[in-house]
């Protein structure tokens, strides 16, 4: 540790602020209130605040953020150019603890690489909080989770008329040679502990259930009335996501330029309470009252990301609560309410507040956001509203997929997203069935074959095929259902030697809606498979020769050992509610279920988080599950 | 392909929304480069009723506007209109608390100088309930706003020449007013109605020290119950919120059976 004193702080942060390679941001006074911002002169400088506005989110995850310059006349997309170097002066331990989460989540799977780019090109000036803010409580989660080991490359204390300074990494020593300064002495290393110690016991609020039993508070009340009593007040303006240092999910959009041909790729924040955050292109919304939103972002601070990550999302600051107008964000007073009903929750030992520290040698392996380009090989209308299309990459490679896994389709000046691959693996081409839907979609639609996309992916868990290896497979599609399970059948028949007895049972709304006509007329005369389709309805004089009925009504025309055969249930949500019970009520064990829940995807790499059913991110961890381990999220099947 | 051809035309405003056209200053050579403009009483001299794009500012509020709009919508294939007066009524639809005629009498027989207008039987004089441009005939696009933000009137004119859907947000103002870490209305003593107001315009008048108004109207799915609760808290009174929540959004008022 080393002690500097105030003036030579000053010239320190001063000639940081003249280092032209630095971009040199501190938190500065706005009003009465506080904001990081770029720094003119060190008497800017507030290290006295208690909160700023905004987190220093902001540096990693801005409000907007251009993600890409694409050019649509050439199909060609480029990273933006790098940023100053940013020395960040300032930051309060818990929003350190915030970044810290921020790095985990940003690195887990699929490593961002524009957050990681930022990340790196930054150092981080701690300073321990000379005062609390009315709302913060890090006190309270600290007491509860331990002292944390913070991620810093400087750290000071204000001991009155010196400062002391720890740094915390070989980049924060090295900054700190520019500065005068001299070793502390025993009692100034004991001074320094105890104003930390003060900084702690200052930011409590009387918290009665501790971050380790969030998790168990909040799953024994899902269904608790507090819930509704609370967002009945509720404005869902979305403060409190917006202000929230460990809320990361951002909405992305393809601005062209008025010359029709330039532009950017954006993101920007979004935030779980927003009403169109839960969007699908039909205009499906899918958490549409406000208690459901309301729910959901505290149960992901609590409980969802505990499960995913190992952390508590939240870190005592309190910009929820002062961000709410009509005081209902405040997660103490939520929690507390909450433990008013229940008191009976179980800490979880396994869950801390702190992630480790975060390695920032990690290296990105590809860009996870710029699309390779593709071409339409070929084009074929199926139905009204759902076109084939085959598409090769450009650079001649396969797209390495397994059944049941997604791409991205990417249009730029239109934007992306998700659609199911339908091909088997192999090959140098694959193929897609997209329905006309969207913005996006229709722009395909438009298309020729010969004209340039671009693919992102594969992504997301496809089917297991090792584990379907000896048994019976009962496919049942329903809809659209059957374009992802054809990747599945294909590659079963291919392989048909690995696999059981086959079953098909597909039905759709009308005979005018049924995909693969041709393909269904081989599977129907292969031997080893039976094949059964249905249609909701079929008006006079339509030509069909299936069954009339919901897709229910032909499941008992096959016969299978349910406890040798996995059933593969792929449609619409009310789909899996009435097949999966008459499933189970055949004698099928619930671990036979697979299902895919492809439903409000878009980032595809699980960062996003519009496609998250309770705490799954179903891009990431789906769209392929096993019915066992999602039968009771309470989203899964809505 | 030959560009589309665009015509401006004025109804009851100020026009202050197709002055923000002409404020794209260089921009507004891409714009041309886009389309033909031709007829733009603010910018132009000549005038051509052969057009594709009819640009509307300003509400309805007399009977001669009724055939007006009604004209050019037979005409144009796209209509879009421009500001809060095509696309709620404006702030002259606080007229509609009152009898029509009475509006006219008050106006134009009553003060100082209406010796030359009382009586008059000019179509000018007429009055009806002032309406939105949508109120009376099919509007294809509607850029919201008191003004309209020039950036986004380039943003629509993009999304129409694409068969993109229209790039206006149905999240409120405090989102973008978050984002621009502003300190809130509220806590300055002041009044807001951001909560309800439908954003896309960067929440401009709280960010330089104002309260937003709701001049581009309301989010889809206002959660009005609890903002009325807000400013109660803050304390307004019903009165002074009914003044707060009808300024720009009287068409709402009147939509939900006010009178």
């Amino acid at each position: 540790m080393k002690i500097i004193s105030k003036q030579d702080f000053d010239a320190f942060i001063n000639a940081l602020i003249q280092d032209e390679s630095l971009d040199v941001e501190g938190v500065k006074a706005k009003g009465d209130k506080f904001v990081f911002g770029p720094l003119d002169s060190a008497t800017e400088l507030r290290l006295d605040y208690d909160v700023t506005i905004l987190p220093p989110k902001k540096y990693y995850l801005p409000q907007y953020e251009t993600m890409m310059h694409f050019d649509i006349s050439t199909g060609k997309a480029t990273a933006p150019a790098m940023d100053t170097k940013k020395v960040i002066v300032g930051v309060h331990p818990y929003d350190l603890i915030a970044i810290q989460q921020m790095d985990k989540y940003f690195f887990d799977t699929n490593v961002d690489d524009i957050y990681l780019q930022k990340r790196k090109n930054s150092l981080l000036i701690g300073v321990m909080p000379a005062k609390a803010s009315e709302k913060a409580f890090y006190g309270d989660l600290m007491k509860d989770a331990g002292t944390p080991e913070l991620h810093f490359d400087l750290m000071i204390t204000d001991l009155g008329v010196l400062y002391a300074i720890l740094p915390g990494t070989p980049e924060g020593a090295e900054l700190l040679q520019r500065a005068t300064s001299r070793d502390a002495q025993p009692q100034e290393i004991e001074a320094a502990k105890n104003k930390r110690q003060e900084a702690i016991d200052r930011a409590t609020r009387g918290l009665k259930v501790g971050p380790k039993a969030w998790h168990s508070l909040l799953s024994n009340n899902y269904m608790s009335s507090v819930w509704k009593e609370m967002s009945d007040q509720c404005l869902a303006c979305g403060s409190c996501t917006l202000v929230c240092p460990t809320c990361f999910c951002y909405d992305v959009n393809d601005e062209v330029g008025l010359d029709l041909n330039t532009g950017v790729r954006t993101r920007t924040w979004d935030g779980c309470l927003l009403r169109d955050f839960t969007k699908v292109a039909p205009g499906e919304i899918f958490r549409e009252d406000i208690v459901e939103r309301y729910r959901h972002r505290i149960n992901r601070k609590g409980k969802y990301l505990p499960d995913a990550m190992g952390f508590v999302a939240c870190v005592g600051c309190g910009r929820c609560s002062s961000a709410c107008i009509p005081d209902i964000a405040d997660p103490v007073n939520l929690i507390n309410k909450l433990a008013e009903a229940t008191m009976d929750t179980i800490p979880d030992a396994n869950v801390g507040h702190v992630p480790e520290k975060s390695d920032l040698g990690i290296v990105a392996s590809d860009s996870l956001y710029i699309p390779r380009t593709a071409t339409i090989r070929r084009m074929m209308k199926l139905t009204k509203t759902e076109t084939f299309f085959e598409i090769g990459l450009d650079d001649g490679q396969p797209l390495g997929h397994v059944p049941g896994q997604f791409v991205e389709v990417s249009i730029y000046g239109v934007g992306e997203a998700p659609i199911s691959v339908s091909s088997p693996p192999g090959g140098n081409t694959f193929q897609i069935i997209v329905r006309n839907v969207g913005d996006l979609t229709n722009k395909l639609h438009s298309l020729s074959e010969g004209d340039k996309i671009g693919i992102r992916g594969p992504f997301g868990t496809g089917f297991d095929t090792e584990d379907m290896k000896g048994k019976n497979i009962l496919f049942i599609g329903g809809g659209l259902g059957i374009v992802p399970m054809r990747s599945l059948i294909k590659y079963v028949l291919n392989n048909r030697a690995d696999y059981g007895k086959v079953m098909i049972l597909y039905g759709c709304k009308d005979p005018s809606e049924l995909l693969f006509k041709d393909e269904i007329a081989q599977w129907e005369n292969t031997p080893g498979v039976e094949m059964h389709r249905t249609v909701d309805t079929c008006a006079e004089g339509e030509s069909w020769d299936g069954q009339v009925g919901v897709i229910t009504t032909i499941m008992p025309m096959v016969t299978f050992d349910p406890l040798n055969t996995i059933a593969v249930v792929v449609g619409p949500p009310i789909m899996y509610r009435f097949v999966n019970r008459d499933l189970l009520n055949m004698g099928m064990p619930e671990e036979n279920i697979i299902v895919s829940l492809e439903r409000r995807m878009k980032c595809g790499v699980g960062k996003c988080g519009h496609c998250q059913i309770n705490g799954i991110y179903v891009c990431k961890e789906g769209p392929v599950f096993n019915y066992k381990d999602i039968k009771d999220e309470p989203e899964a099947f809505q | 392909m030959s560009k589309p051809k665009v015509a401006f035309f004025d109804f009851a405003s100020c026009e202050g929304c197709q002055l923000q056209v002409v404020n794209l200053e260089e921009a507004i050579l891409d714009v041309l480069a886009l389309v033909d403009i031709v007829s733009f009483r603010e910018a132009m001299k000549e005038h051509s009723d052969d057009y594709d794009i009819a640009i509307i500012e300003g509400s309805i509020a007399r009977p001669i506007d009724i055939d007006r709009i009604k004209k050019i919508r037979e005409q144009a294939s796209i209509l879009i209109t421009i500001g809060a007066c095509a696309h709620l009524g404006g702030v002259q639809r606080l007229g509609n608390q009152w009898d029509a005629e009475a509006n006219k009498v008050e106006v134009y027989e009553r003060h100082p100088g209406s010796e030359i207008t009382k009586g008059d039987s000019n179509p000018y004089f007429a009055q009806i309930k002032h309406r939105a441009v949508s109120e009376i005939v099919k509007v294809d696009a509607a850029i919201p706003g008191c003004p309209i933000d020039s950036d986004e009137f380039g943003k629509v004119l993009v999304a129409l020449l694409t068969g993109k859907k229209l790039p206006i947000p149905d999240y409120p103002v405090c989102v973008e007013c978050k984002k621009n870490e502003n300190i809130c209305v509220f806590e300055t003593g002041g009044f807001c109605m951001g909560p309800v107001a439908r954003a896309g315009c960067g929440a401009p008048c709280p960010t330089h020290g104002g309260e937003c108004e709701a001049c581009r109207g309301y989010v889809d799915h206002p959660h009005t119950q609890a903002h009325a609760e807000v400013l109660k808290k803050y304390g307004l009174s019903p009165n002074e919120i009914m003044t707060k929540r009808t300024m720009y959004n009287y068409r709402d008022f009147e939509d939900k059976g006010g009178d």
